[in-house]
């Protein structure tokens, strides 16, 4: 169905344009998904971000550009700035770290409950799922309290950034979904 | 050698009672020369060292020191560290001496700019404003104490009505009428190193710690290679130890035997290449020094202890040094520092920033009257200067480039803008800021900021200006506001529909701005130099003020922009070059900047109308009217008459033999002392010909003219700057010079000109008989000091 939409599209527009903004707490994860999907067979190390990285990808046709910004409390007020003209969310979450499950969930429903955000996909990434003792996909669903949302296109992807398990079919269910949203 | 300088008592007695320093009080004529007064002590000065010249001739007050020894100003205020805490985000970690009492977490953020985690190494640069005297800051106009913060970034001040600040600033210290107008509080600088070390075995993989001067000196790059030091020992040992070692080892620098200029002085040496140019002032400085010693009876007399203190190889930087952990760092320190001119960067990358690809492929501009004076292809650097001067929202992005890259390049635009003329640009410029200012930002109407996350891009609202760094593109927002229409632009249309042979835009070029940029870029490619093209840029900026200035007086009838001499009157029937007094030749009329004819004018103007008109509600245009009513006295000595205009009409006019007359003898009557003859130097600049139009007055066929031109050279010569001038001076007119002295002499051969000099002078032994003369020094002279 994917490559139907991308041709479809490819089609329609060409190569199609999509910016997206992942976010989430600190040392979830986000630096590295961003740079395993630049650079999908290579190994990454990161180190914290201070501001942000932003990086293009393309895949099935769609080109990401996906903003990728520090996640430290003392710096999430800056994440609004990052909101208009976003068409989706990327939020990732350490299904490992359950003592900050709740803190994830009051910075979601934070941010998706912006004006700017209202039409933007929802993509979460259950990240480091191979570590033990982590929190299924539904569990995660459930903690962030996903199924109260109401107008809002969502999915919980499972994964593994480092090594890439997963994150690819988070970014298909955007690509899939990228039609039904108003263009920029 | 024995050049003999006439001693003319009719001038003498206009000028006894007048001294250079009578502070306030305006002086009806210009002050007496003291080479007028006292051939004794010139004459033989060719001969002598330029030391003995200055001080005997022109200098007999003390010079002072820029930086004095006993000052209770520091070079360096604070240092500070912070570092990127990965569970907490930017934190401070220590600060030395004291804390900076102001928001802590701000400043860390500021020392920690986005992506530092990609490179090892960024520079930057954010400036504060924290007040000097005591512990409150009264960072507003109407002296309100904020509520906690001491020490401010600069966005919160933004509803402050900036014009009171400086009325306050510009009373407080009516004595040293040298210096230049207030600037409010001054700016504390701030230079911020971040090193990022990647380390296995810490938390998360990496260690990111950033190190700030805080200092007042706007030449704060020169301790780019302390910080560089200091940071690495601080990883070493993060002690406030390491921080206080380098406090201690920058406050020791000693820069007392620099000598402090005046804004003449100041402006002479910047548009000089003279290596030597006012090198009588290094050396006066440290023979009062050698003096003190001597009375203090610290150094035994050595006979001749030409070592000790070491005369600089160019005047235009100061030689110290720093030692930093038994190590000895050599400093240069910029002699003369306009104001706007903070940090080392350069104009003629900011421009080749932007001049390249609008070369290659132009594109054009959503058109905007105050920005676009040029129709839709505008010169992007044009753009860039008329934003800033009629004072839009100007950000620099410099996405994936380290942060010091923009903070130069918002320095740069500053000093752009200001050419030294004009400020209030690095006050409200922000040379580094991130996300975590905009709010603060966006209160301040008007500013240049440097950033180097690329989601500005994606908020025009936030700017009217956008110049990205890394395409060298220069977009207008969409979201600019529209300029106003104004008194002065229904006044130019009006004349406009009047006058139809104007209206049609015979030229392309009615600003002038193509064949300028033309001329920068040539500059560039045949590399002048940083220095040129600032000079260049300074003659811009001088120029847009005295059109605006003519701008005003065609609109409104009276100009704010320039103060017109005493005798002078601002109405059409007093022409320029009419004499008000027939027997005063100071008197000549006429000011203000000069145009081929009213055609030229007209279409100039009108042509300038919309960023004129953009300009005069700005930061910039009032604090200009302020800085003109303070430096009336010591920036034009001569107040009567306007001797730049009348030496722009001889440089730019085909003038008739009477014409050139009276102004060659207004010259030669009005510029007669030290200051006088600075002021008459820097509207002659060495780029733009020198002494070259001055001196064709030594071709007039009335002898009167004449000889008071060589009158007026023999002052110059004589004058520790003016004698560079002199012998940069064609070999033709310094022939002319000394045929124009002999036949004064031989005419003469009076009791005045020879009782004028101890040497006997038969004109014929002076000139012939011992070619040492003046001309000979002076040539003789500039090779020495050349080689």
């Amino acid at each position: 169905m994917g490559v139907q939409v991308s041709k479809m599209m490819g089609k329609i527009f060409g190569t199609k344009e999509m910016r997206i903004l992942m976010l989430g707490l600190d040392a979830a994860g986000k630096t590295t998904i961003l740079y395993k999907l630049k650079l999908s067979n290579q190994d990454v190390t990161t180190i914290p971000t201070v501001g942000f990285n932003v990086e293009s990808v393309t895949y099935k046709n769609v080109k990401f550009n996906v903003w990728d910004v520090g996640g430290q409390d003392k710096i999430r007020p800056l994440w609004r700035h990052y909101y208009s003209g976003t068409q989706g969310l990327i939020f990732v979450v350490d299904s490992s770290d359950t003592a900050r499950v709740e803190e994830a969930r009051s910075e979601l429903h934070k941010i998706i409950n912006d004006r700017e955000m209202k039409d933007a996909l929802l993509l979460v990434f259950a990240n480091k799922q191979d570590i033990p003792g982590h929190l299924s996909p539904e569990e995660i669903t459930q903690q962030l309290q996903l199924t109260k949302l109401k107008d809002k296109l969502w999915y919980v992807a499972p994964s593994v950034a480092t090594d890439g398990t997963g994150i690819f079919e988070g970014l298909a269910w955007l690509s899939n979904n990228v039609k039904t949203q108003p263009q920029k | 050698m024995a050049t003999t300088l006439p001693y003319r008592p009719s001038n003498d007695s206009l000028s006894a009672s007048n001294n250079r320093q009578t502070s306030g009080l305006p002086r009806l004529s210009p002050a007496a020369s003291f080479i007028g007064r006292s051939p004794s002590s010139s004459h033989g000065s060719f001969r002598r060292t330029s030391t003995e010249n200055a001080t005997s001739s022109f200098r007999p007050r003390r010079c002072k020191a820029q930086y004095p020894l006993d000052s209770p100003e520091r070079h360096v205020e604070y240092i500070l560290v912070a570092s990127f805490h990965i569970d907490r985000g930017p934190i401070m970690e220590h600060q030395y001496p004291a804390a900076i009492s102001g928001d802590e977490s701000m400043l860390a953020e500021l020392m920690l700019p986005d992506q530092t985690h990609v490179r090892s190494q960024d520079w930057t640069m954010f400036f504060l404003h924290k007040d000097t005297s005591g512990d409150e800051e009264t960072d507003s106009a109407d002296g309100k104490k904020k509520k906690k913060r001491k020490s401010q970034y600069h966005g919160n001040q933004a509803g402050a009505d900036i014009q009171d600040e400086y009325l306050d600033d510009i009373s407080d210290d009516p004595d040293s009428s040298d210096d230049e107008g207030g600037e409010g509080p001054p700016l504390m600088y701030v230079l911020n190193l971040v090193n990022t070390k990647q380390d296995n075995t810490v938390r998360r993989g990496a260690v990111v710690k950033a190190m700030a001067i805080c200092t007042r000196h706007s030449f704060l790059h020169i301790y780019k290679p302390l910080l560089l030091l200091a940071l690495e020992d601080y990883f070493k040992s993060p002690f406030p130890e390491t921080l206080a070692s380098l406090y201690d080892a920058v406050n020791a620098m000693d820069l007392s035997l620099m000598p402090k200029m005046s804004i003449l002085e100041r402006h002479i040496l910047q548009s000089s290449n003279t290596k030597d140019m006012f090198l009588e002032k290094f050396e006066q400085m440290i023979r009062q020094r050698e003096e003190e010693e001597l009375q203090d009876g610290e150094c035994p007399p050595s006979p001749k202890k030409a070592s000790r203190y070491a005369l600089p190889r160019d005047t235009h930087e100061y030689e110290s040094k720093v030692v930093y952990n038994d190590i000895p760092i050599p400093v240069k320190i910029p002699t003369v520092i306009w104001p706007e001119t903070v940090g080392d960067f350069s104009l003629i990358k900011l421009i080749q920033t932007f001049a390249v690809p609008h070369a290659t492929s132009p594109q054009a501009f959503q058109a905007h009257p105050h920005l676009t004076t040029s129709g839709p292809f505008t010169h992007p650097i044009i753009v860039l200067v008329n934003a800033i001067l009629t004072q839009k929202r100007v950000v620099f992005l410099g996405h994936n480039r380290p942060s010091g890259e923009v903070a130069e390049a918002v320095l740069a635009a500053c000093a752009l803008a200001s050419g030294g003329i004009l400020r209030g640009f690095t006050r409200h410029a922000f040379p580094y800021t991130d996300l975590s200012k905009i709010d603060d930002l966006l209160k301040v109407p008007g500013f240049i900021a440097g950033v180097t996350n690329p989601t500005f891009a994606n908020h025009p609202e936030w700017w009217d200006v956008m110049c990205d760094l890394p395409t060298g593109r220069i977009k207008i927002s969409s979201h600019v506001e529209p300029a106003p229409v104004t008194e002065g632009l229904l006044f130019f249309q009006q004349q406009n529909s009047l006058l139809p042979n104007s209206a049609s835009s015979t030229t392309n070029d009615p600003t002038g701005d193509t064949l300028f940029i033309e001329d920068i870029l040539r500059s560039i490619s045949q590399r002048h130099g940083e220095n040129a093209v600032r000079a260049k840029w300074r003659a811009y900026i001088t120029k847009f003020v005295r059109v605006a200035a003519a701008f005003e007086e065609a609109v409104y009838g009276a100009s704010n922009l320039y103060i017109i001499g005493p005798g002078e009157e601002l109405s059409p029937d007093s022409p320029t070059g009419h004499q008000t007094d027939a027997s005063d030749p100071t008197t000549l009329r006429g000011h203000g900047y000069v145009w081929v004819d009213e055609v030229a004018k007209q279409r100039e103007l009108s042509a300038s109308v919309s960023r004129i008109e953009g300009w005069r509600n700005t930061r910039s245009y009032y604090s200009y009217i302020q800085d003109i009513a303070a430096m009336y006295f010591p920036a034009r000595p001569i107040q009567r008459p306007d001797i730049h205009h009348h030496h722009d009409r001889l440089r730019s006019l085909k003038l008739s033999h009477s014409e050139a007359a009276a102004i060659y003898l207004a010259l030669s009557h009005s510029v007669k002392d030290y200051a006088g003859i600075c002021q008459l130097l820097t509207v002659a600049p060495e780029n733009q010909a020198g002494l070259f139009y001055v001196s064709m007055g030594l071709f007039h066929p009335d002898q009167v003219v004449r000889e008071a031109t060589a009158d007026l050279l023999g002052r110059i010569a004589a004058h520790p700057a003016g004698r560079h001038f002199w012998s940069h001076l064609g070999r033709f007119a310094k022939l002319g010079y000394i045929r124009v002295k002999r036949e004064q002499d031989a005419a003469t051969q009076s009791p005045i000109s020879g009782g004028g000099s101890p040497v006997p002078t038969s004109p014929g032994a002076s000139f012939g008989g011992e070619p040492q003369s003046l001309v000979g020094v002076a040539m003789g002279g500039g090779m020495k000091r050349r080689s």
